[in-house]
């Protein structure tokens, strides 16, 4: 049954990539992989853990046949990767799981390899496969089956019309060589493995900091001093910048694009060399024995301060980006600023709950890869080029519309939409029919394998 | 087992795997000839990659640890950037995609080879 589902799984992969581009096909694969992870791990299965996991999974998966973008793509793969990860060790880190995933994925079948070789050197093997026996159950019957065929096909004219409709052209020799690809991948994944001594170190490294033996208050006071005395020096700068900033802010009334798109980039720059040293800072001073000092409560503080500031800088640079996207509407970038500054107030909330609850290093990266991982999920179930394209056409003080009509065919629908109702420039029409024209050719060309939400929209329009 | 053979093993893997690609997309009985020609530069290809790239962790290491143990330590963190290396080498040139599976297929096998020899590994 386990090796059956393996074979059938390998047909499956070739029939739906041989050949074809991205569709319909991903997002059956997917549940494939489910359903073979399944087969072969039922104990996993059971854990609402690795339940959450595979909805995730399907979800992304969905959000392919629906979007096609390379969002949903990456966020599937992602999530496969966790959910593989997952499958190998229950409690490990996601970044742990990442790599288990991909190891598995890739190299799966070396690794079980490898063990039976161990295995071997300790216990004899107790069976051997018998190819002689394989070979006379598969090839005899097949050779008799295909002489009755061609007797049975002389003697009667609807088998012989029905035997001649069975059309195997697909199958060529790269065909069988995908799907022998599709068995090792899925024979790969069929039983995951981990990473060690990786997975045995983050199974053992908690989240909590602890006291080391070599604690000494004299230098603990020293580096105590340090830390106040820069801490304070970097919050009296970040002081500055924030009101020359709002002075700024308050006192321009220049609208260019240009000058926006510097402000908010020049913002992000700042952001990122200052949010990272913030980090790091914070991190070298509470890494060990500071954190039971005593007297480092005007270190804390100071350093709560600093992030709230930062907390400040990052408001601050979302307005400059809301600012811009309201005059000169949605881009990918504008959104992508947005999403980054989202994780930055996560990565600084997350720091200060270090600080505060004595965490350590890997708690961050744990919390952190984890918010990552869920954010990736939730912008791929979003059709970001048709949002885009709304905004931009509705509420967007100015458009650029070439930018709209290069987009991915995900707002074609919507940009004939509007070219039907609203009155676009006549350029601008023949651009959005060219766009449409060819989109609804490339949807009527598609095979099944290649179909996506917009074959089924577009033939409930018909 | 001594590492030349390991070599030789691996060039005859690596020539099976990039002749089967290469005529599964198109074949001409022209080109089997350049199969024992292309079995020169696939070894040497081979030789230098397993010499400079997997032997090292087993000559190195082999004083402290076992190389089943090697194995297991290094060997997963090789193949995710071997395939990093490969697929980033598969997409953007795709027409030497034989190149780039022979090449990956056949350095994890070598891995296992490895991994197998009891004692020293020459």
């Amino acid at each position: 049954m386990k090796k059956l589902s393996l074979f059938t799984g390998a047909l499956l992969f070739s029939t739906l990539f041989y050949k074809q581009n991205i569709g319909l096909n991903l997002t059956l694969f997917s549940l494939t992989t489910i359903l073979i992870l399944g087969i072969y791990n039922p104990i996993a299965f059971k854990k609402k853990r690795t339940i959450a996991f595979c909805i995730l999974y399907i979800i992304t998966a969905i959000s392919i046949f629906f979007y096609k973008s390379t969002l949903s793509i990456v966020a599937n793969c992602v999530a496969f990767f966790t959910l593989i990860g997952h499958v190998s060790q229950y409690n490990s880190s996601i970044y742990i799981n990442w790599i288990n995933g991909l190891y598995t994925f890739i190299a799966g079948f070396f690794h079980r390899n490898f063990s039976v070789i161990e295995n071997e050197q300790k216990v004899k093997p107790n069976k051997t496969i018998d190819y002689v026996h394989w070979t006379k159950i598969i090839g005899i019957p097949m050779v008799v089956v295909i002489v009755f065929i061609s007797l049975y096909k002389n003697g009667n004219p609807v088998f012989s019309n029905l035997i001649s409709k069975i059309d195997f052209g697909f199958l060529n020799f790269q065909w069988i060589l995908l799907s022998a690809l599709g068995y090792y991948l899925l024979y790969n994944i069929s039983t995951p493995i981990a990473v060690n001594p990786a997975t045995e170190i983050d199974l053992k490294t908690g989240n909590i900091l602890k006291n080391s033996s070599k604690f000494s208050i004299e230098n603990s006071k020293k580096e105590n001093q340090l830390g106040v005395i820069l801490i304070s020096l970097l919050n009296l700068l970040i002081i500055i910048f924030l009101i020359t900033d709002f002075t700024y802010l308050l006192s321009s009334n220049d609208l260019r694009a240009s000058i926006f798109s510097n402000q908010v980039h020049s913002g992000i720059n700042a952001l990122i060399a200052s949010i990272v040293m913030a980090i790091i800072i914070i991190l070298y001073f509470f890494r060990g024995n500071l954190n039971f000092y005593r007297n480092n409560k005007t270190l804390k503080n100071l350093s709560y301060l600093w992030i709230i500031l930062n907390i400040i800088l990052v408001i601050n640079t979302s307005v400059k980006d809301y600012q811009y996207i309201y005059y000169f509407g949605l881009t990918y970038k504008r959104i992508g600023v947005l999403i980054y500054l989202l994780l930055t107030i996560v990565g600084l909330i997350t720091t200060s709950i270090k600080v505060m609850k004595i965490k350590n290093f890997w708690y961050l990266l744990r919390v952190n890869t984890h918010t990552a991982f869920t954010i990736l999920i939730v912008c791929s179930v979003v059709n970001w080029d048709k949002h885009i394209t709304f905004y931009n056409i509705n509420y967007a003080q100015s458009m650029d519309f070439r930018y709209l009509n290069n987009l991915s065919n995900n707002n074609t629908f919507l940009l004939k939409h509007y070219c039907d109702y609203l009155e676009f420039k006549g350029k601008n029409n023949r651009l959005v029919n060219k766009k449409y024209n060819n989109y609804i050719k490339e949807l009527n060309d598609r095979n099944w394998q290649e179909l996506s939400y917009d074959n089924f929209k577009l033939d409930s329009e018909k | 087992m001594k590492t030349p053979l390991i070599i030789l093993k691996a060039s005859i893997m690596a020539t099976c795997i990039f002749w089967t690609i290469l005529f599964s997309r198109n074949f001409e009985s022209e080109m089997v000839p350049f199969i024992i020609v292309s079995f020169i530069p696939i070894s040497i290809c081979c030789g230098l990659t397993i010499m400079l790239t997997i032997y090292p962790f087993f000559k190195l290491k082999k004083d402290v640890e076992s190389s089943m143990n090697i194995f297991k330590k290094y060997f997963p963190f090789y193949a995710i950037f071997s395939f990093g290396l490969c697929l980033y080498g598969s997409i953007t040139i795709p027409d030497i995609i034989c190149f780039f599976a022979s090449a990956f297929f056949t350095t994890m096998q070598t891995w296992v080879w490895f991994g197998k020899v009891k004692g020293t590994t020459n």
